[in-house]
C-alpha cells in the first residue's frame, strides 16, 4: 500500500511560483476589468484563450490552479498540448497545459498554467447560471492573478490589474518534494528565523494565553536597546504582526530586513507603548 | 490522486447558507495592512481572531460565499448559532481590523480537512474569509508585497444564496476530505505544523566579499561565551566555505536553538575553529 502511495503521490502536484527580482521593463499599465456578482456570491468574469472565446469563468483567489471545461479546452484549440494526463480520467480530466494567452476582460498573461476538467462544482454553477449569463467554463486562479498587482472592489463591482513583475515559474514540485521528503519520516518542524539582529530575548510560560510575549533580555548596544525596549515589556506587535508566541515574534522579523524600521506595540505598565526599531545585521 | 487533491485544494464552495436580511453598516473609509502568507498550496493565509480567541489561519477566499469556520472554531469562541448562521462579537484581522458582529458558517469543509491531514499548506488551516466580509472592503493583492491593502468601501453586500441541496453538498467531493485523511496516514504522512526559534549567535555581522566579520559581540551572548572577538573574520561555517559572505550568512540563519556551530574564524594572521552553541534570542 505504501509503495502504492509513493507511487501516486510520485505524480508532480499543483504548480509552484518563484518571486522574481526583476521589474517589468516598461511602465506597467493598470487595466480595469468589470465582472459579474452572482447571487451566490460568487463572481464571474468574461474570459479568452488565445484569442478564443469569450468564456465565463468564476474568479477565484482560493484556488491555486486555474481550471478550464474540455469544453473550451477544445474549442479554443489548446487541448491538444496537454501533458501528463491521468491514467484515470476522472471528470473528464485531460491533464494540463500552457495557455499561451489568458485574457481576463481587456488583461492578458501569458504561458498560464490550466487543468483541464469538468469539476462538478464548476457543472453546479453553470447549471444555476447558464440561462441568465450563459455557461460556466472554469475557474481563474493564482496562476493568473498572482502575475499582477490586483484589486477587488465589490460596490464598484471591477478588478484592477498593474503588472508587478511577479512570475509564475512552472517548477511544479515543491509541493511533492515536501510530501516525498516527509513520507515515513517524522517531518521536520519549520524555523522561523529573524532577517536581522535585534538584541532581544522573548519568553512566554506554557501556560499563559494572553496576547503578547515577555522580553526577558534586552542585550546592550543593540536595535532593542537603542529603540527603548526594556525587560518586562511585554511585546504585542512587531510591524502590525501579533506576537502571541515566542515562534510568533521570530516569524514576525523575518519580515524585517536589517536598516529597515518598524514599529513594535508593547505592553508597560498597563499601557500601550509604540516604539520604533531599526533592525542591525546579524545573528 | 493528483487529481482528487486538486480538487480538494480549490477553494471553491457552494453556498452553506440561507438568505437573510441584516446589513453590516460600512466602516470609514481607511486602509489597513494585513499581513499575509502565501501557504505551501499558493492560498492567501491571514490570521484572525474570533471574539479575542486565536490566533487562527484563514485563507481568503472569494470562491466562497461566506466567512466559513470548522465547528471546533465555532464552539471554542463561543458563537451563537441560529438559522444557519452563526454570529460572533468580534472579528480582528491581523494588522489592526477590527469587524463587529461578523456573521459566519461553521462547518467542515472537506478542502481544508483535506489539505490539514497531510500538511500540504504548511499550516493548519482553520477556515475561509468569504464574500459576505470580503465584499465590505477593496482589497488589493501584490505578492512583492508583505501586506494586502483593505479599504472599506460603501456596499451593502446582499446575502449569498444557497444553490445546492440541504446538506451544502458538492456533487460527491466530499469525500475527498476523509479519502486523503485516509491516504495520509496509510502513507506514513504526519503533518508537522510546530515552528521553531532559530539559534542565537549574539553577534553584529558586516558583509564584506568573502567573509562576515564581527562588529560587535553582544555580552552575556553565547558569541562572547564561545569567544568570538570584534574584528574575527568567519571564513567557514559548518566545515564549508561558501562563494559569499551572504551565503555564509545564509547558510547559519537556519539552526536552531542548542546547535552546536562550528565557525572558522582568521582573527590576525591565524586561524582559529570555535565552537558556538546557540542560544535564545533575537
Amino acid at each position: 500500500m505504501k509503495k502504492l502511495l509513493a507511487s501516486l503521490l510520485l505524480i508532480p502536484l499543483g504548480f509552484n511560483f518563484v518571486r522574481a527580482d526583476e521589474k517589468p521593463l516598461e511602465k506597467p499599465k493598470t487595466q480595469t476589468v468589470k465582472f459579474e456578482l452572482v447571487p451566490s456570491g460568487h463572481f464571474i468574469v468574461s474570459v479568452k484563450l488565445n484569442g478564443n472565446g469569450p468564456y465565463n469563468l468564476i474568479f477565484d483567489t482560493g484556488a491555486p490552479t486555474t481550471l478550464i471545461t474540455p469544453r473550451i479546452a477544445k474549442d479554443a484549440k489548446v487541448a491538444g498540448d496537454a501533458k501528463d494526463k491521468p491514467l484515470i480520467p476522472l471528470f473528464g480530466m485531460m491533464g494540463q497545459v500552457k495557455v499561451k494567452e489568458f485574457t481576463v476582460g481587456d488583461v492578458n498573461a501569458k504561458d498560464v498554467p490550466a487543468m483541464i476538467m469538468d469539476h462538478p462544482t464548476v457543472k453546479a454553477f453553470s447549471q444555476e447560471y447558464e440561462k441568465k449569463y450563459g455557461s460556466i467554463e472554469g475557474i481563474v486562479g493564482f496562476p493568473f492573478f498572482a502575475q499582477f498587482k490586483m484589486t477587488v472592489d465589490y460596490s464598484a463591482k471591477e478588478m484592477t490589474f498593474t503588472p508587478n513583475g511577479y512570475k509564475a515559474a512552472d517548477v511544479m514540485q515543491d509541493l511533492m518534494q515536501t510530501m516525498m521528503s516527509s513520507m515515513g519520516s517524522k517531518p521536520q518542524p519549520r524555523i522561523a528565523a529573524p532577517a536581522g539582529l535585534w538584541g532581544l530575548e522573548l519568553t512566554k510560560p506554557s501556560d499563559d494565553e494572553a496576547d503578547g510575549v515577555n522580553v526577558k533580555t534586552v542585550f546592550a548596544g543593540t536595535a532593542a536597546a537603542a529603540a527603548g525596549l526594556k525587560a518586562g515589556d511585554r511585546v504585542l506587535t512587531i510591524d502590525g504582526r501579533w506576537t502571541d508566541s515566542v515562534p510568533d515574534a521570530y516569524t514576525a522579523t523575518s519580515y524585517v530586513t536589517p536598516g529597515k524600521s518598524v514599529h513594535v506595540v508593547v505592553k508597560r505598565g498597563g499601557k500601550e507603548v509604540k516604539l520604533t526599531v531599526t533592525p542591525k545585521i546579524g545573528l | 490522486m493528483k487529481y482528487l487533491l486538486l480538487l480538494g485544494l480549490l477553494g471553491l464552495v457552494f453556498s452553506p447558507v440561507k438568505a437573510d436580511e441584516k446589513k453590516d453598516p460600512p466602516k470609514k473609509a481607511m486602509t489597513f495592512e494585513v499581513p499575509y502568507r502565501l501557504t505551501d498550496t499558493k492560498h492567501i493565509h491571514v490570521r484572525v481572531k474570533i471574539n479575542g480567541k486565536g490566533p487562527f489561519n484563514f485563507i481568503i477566499d472569494t470562491g466562497a460565499p461566506a466567512l466559513i469556520m470548522t465547528e471546533a472554531i465555532a464552539k471554542k469562541v463561543g458563537g451563537k448559532t441560529e438559522d444557519g448562521w452563526t454570529t460572533f462579537d468580534k472579528l480582528d484581522i491581523e494588522g489592526g481590523l477590527s469587524i463587529d458582529k461578523p456573521r459566519g458558517v461553521a462547518v467542515d469543509m472537506f478542502q481544508l480537512k483535506g489539505m490539514n491531514s497531510m500538511g500540504l499548506a504548511g499550516v493548519e488551516l482553520h477556515g475561509v474569509i468569504g464574500y459576505n466580509v470580503l465584499a465590505r472592503y477593496k482589497i488589493e493583492y501584490d505578492f512583492t508585497e508583505t501586506k494586502l491593502k483593505w479599504t472599506p468601501v460603501d456596499f451593502k453586500a446582499p446575502d449569498p444564496k444557497r444553490i445546492v441541496d440541504k446538506n451544502g453538498g458538492q456533487g460527491g467531493l466530499e469525500m475527498i476530505g476523509t479519502l486523503t485523511q485516509v491516504l495520509s496516514m496509510l502513507g506514513g504522512l504526519k503533518p508537522n505544523f510546530t515552528v521553531h526559534p532559530r539559534g542565537f549567535l549574539g553577534a553584529e555581522l558586516e558583509l564584506k566579499e568573502k567573509e562576515l566579520v564581527i562588529k560587535n559581540v553582544l555580552a552575556g551572548s553565547p558569541a562572547e561565551e564561545a569567544g568570538l572577538k570584534v574584528g574575527d573574520r568567519i571564513e567557514m561555517a559548518k566545515g564549508k566555505s561558501l562563494s559569499s559572505s551572504e551565503d555564509l550568512l545564509e547558510a547559519v540563519k537556519k539552526l536552531p536553538e542548542g546547535t552546536s556551530l562550528k565557525l572558522t574564524v582568521k582573527r590576525g594572521q591565524e586561524s582559529k575553529d570555535i565552537t558556538v552553541e546557540l542560544g535564545k534570542g533575537l
